[in-house]
């Protein structure tokens, strides 16, 4: 059943939408991941303008992290004051990044942008992640017990040295308020660019740089995805006009149903046996996005987007 | 000066008025609704040549027809090898290309008239007058942008030459279809037809048609681009609605 998307000007099988959205959402609930790295790039490969698969993806993933930052705030599971700052870093970065998308979209790179900072990002996450899970995999079958470290050596002397320092209860820190600041708002400009709402980013930086608790990274950082891709939706409705609540809400219906699913067969995997394949995954978009730059393309002309000059 | 233009009017008027006896044509659907089950649309002409310069019962005539969608910037873009990448480099913006283009004829196009025949009335791919702009003003376009226009806008559909043809059904009556993609641009499109005989134009005749967007559909887009940050915290809105739903819902289980 075709379906007019009247922001996107196009039309789309109602099911094929639905059924993207529960692909995406299966895996994100079986990995515990957002999900939009793998969206974006989705929607873009089905025809859908890179500026509207963005900017529409960020009201999903608004949707999408609602239920689960509530249910992590249910177990205490937020840091509201280490929120707040990586929100207002978030917000700035959100802010300059809808403006450097809105930029290039007028100069005709703003796929290049996409692409590059794709395989930038996902590339190095991607690696790493796989790199650590097959190392920690390696060891339980050696049986090798990696050093605990004691929680005072956690952070690097420059870390200390910064100012504005900020007591953070909930995580048992006292850090300078720069350092989620500047995490906030390099995650607000990727989730501005690139349509995700950055939780890649923003997981590992909250445990290995503020060294916060692990029992509240997730949910803090739920917490953030919420209003900085709230405010990302926003800046991107203004500036370009291209958020299709429809395809956000008819995408959201089909990952709600597949997370369910994928969060159950998730349980069943082991920790390191999950990060090993999402990492493998997370690389495979990588490698997509890198071959489609590099390969030369059959056709090397294409039509400027309505709008742009 | 009011003068002149009247009586320009006046000349035009009896100039293209008089082959024009005889031609008349109409749409199947004059105005076209986008609404959210919309997939594109066909449409049927139907067009016949009464008394005038062309005996329909005895003379053989050619029917061109051509349809026209609103203008609009579009612009081309040419990608090169920078370093390992390839970048969109080169642009040219057509500040007046059509949004939508179909040539229906009832002959393949070199057998009704010579090219300088079309060239003159500016009829089919190669000859649409399409103006680049560039930094010393309207300008020539270079080909290869001229024909990746062509190519791109014909791959999508939005674009078309001799797909569809004119059907003679007979005692001058003719009609042809008209294909309209589910992308197809928003606006005015004009319906021009052409009566050829012996290689020149005989008649000539111009109807119109809308393409506009209905219903929710319309409400929306007007929404979003009339004011688009109440649009964004709608958006917001519903996705936080939708969000606490799903968790309610889902917790549930």
């Amino acid at each position: 059943m075709p379906l007019y998307l009247p922001i996107a000007e196009l039309s789309m099988n109602i099911f094929l939408v639905i059924s993207m959205g529960a692909v995406v959402g299966f895996l994100s609930g079986m990995f515990g991941v957002g999900g939009g790295f793998l969206m974006t790039p989705l929607l873009i490969f089905m025809g859908i303008p890179p500026a509207v698969a963005v900017a529409t993806e960020s009201n999903e993933i608004t949707a999408a992290s609602v239920s689960g930052a509530l249910a992590h705030w249910r177990r205490q599971g937020v840091d509201v004051k280490m929120g707040m700052v990586l929100i207002a870093g978030g917000a700035v970065g959100s802010f300059f990044g809808a403006q450097v998308f809105t930029y290039l979209r007028s100069l005709g790179q703003v796929d290049l942008m996409i692409s590059l900072a794709y395989v930038l990002f996902l590339g190095s996450v991607g690696g790493l992640m796989f790199w650590e899970s097959v190392r920690a995999i390696y060891r339980q079958h050696k049986g090798i017990k990696p050093k605990i470290k004691p929680r005072e050596d956690r952070h690097k002397a420059w870390i200390h040295a910064l100012p504005f320092k900020m007591r953070f209860r909930k995580s048992r820190l006292y850090v300078s308020a720069l350092l989620p600041l500047g995490i906030g708002m390099f995650v607000g400009v990727l989730a501005a660019i690139m349509g995700v709402g950055g939780g890649f980013v923003m997981v590992p930086a909250m445990i290995y740089l503020l060294g916060m608790p692990t029992n509240v990274v997730v949910g803090t950082s739920l917490f953030q995805i919420i209003f900085v891709t709230a405010l990302t939706t926003i800046f991107h409705s203004v500036n370009t006009q291209t958020v299709d609540i429809f395809l956000a809400v008819l995408l959201l219906v089909g990952a709600v149903v597949g997370a369910q699913m994928g969060a159950r067969i998730g349980l069943k995997l082991k920790g390191e046996q999950l990060r090993a394949l999402l990492a493998l995954m997370v690389l495979l978009v990588c490698v997509k996005m890198g071959v489609d730059l590099v390969v030369e393309p059959t056709e090397l002309f294409s039509v400027g987007e309505a709008g742009s000059h | 000066m009011q003068k002149l233009r009247f009586i320009t009017l006046v000349v035009l008027v009896m100039f293209v008025g008089q082959p024009a006896i005889g031609l008349v044509t109409d749409l199947s659907n004059k105005r076209i609704e986008i609404r959210y089950s919309f997939n594109g649309a066909d449409l049927i002409l139907f067009g016949a040549v009464g008394s005038s310069a062309v005996d329909p019962v005895n003379d053989d005539f050619d029917v061109v027809i051509v349809v026209r969608g609103p203008e609009a910037d579009t612009v081309i873009r040419q990608k090169a090898l920078v370093g390992p990448i390839w970048i969109n480099s080169d642009s040219l913006t057509f500040p007046a290309a059509p949004g939508y283009y179909a040539v229906a004829a009832s002959r393949p196009l070199a057998d009704i008239a010579s090219n300088a025949v079309f060239a003159s009335y500016g009829i089919g791919f190669d000859h649409l007058p399409l103006l680049a702009r560039t930094p010393r003003g309207l300008a020539t376009p270079n080909s290869d942008f001229r024909s990746a226009l062509f190519r791109l806008q014909s791959s999508k559909g939005l674009f078309r030459q001799e797909q569809d043809s004119v059907v003679h059904i007979g005692e001058g009556l003719f009609k042809t279809d008209i294909r309209l993609p589910a992308n197809v641009p928003v606006g005015d499109f004009q319906v021009e037809t052409f009566i050829f005989k012996g290689g020149t134009i005989k008649a000539r005749n111009r109807i119109m048609l809308a393409v506009d967007k209905e219903g929710f559909e319309r409400a929306a887009y007007d929404f979003a681009h009339g004011y688009p940050f109440w649009y964004g915290l709608v958006a917001v809105l519903v996705a936080l609605t939708a969000g606490w739903l799903a968790g309610v819902l889902g917790g549930k289980k």
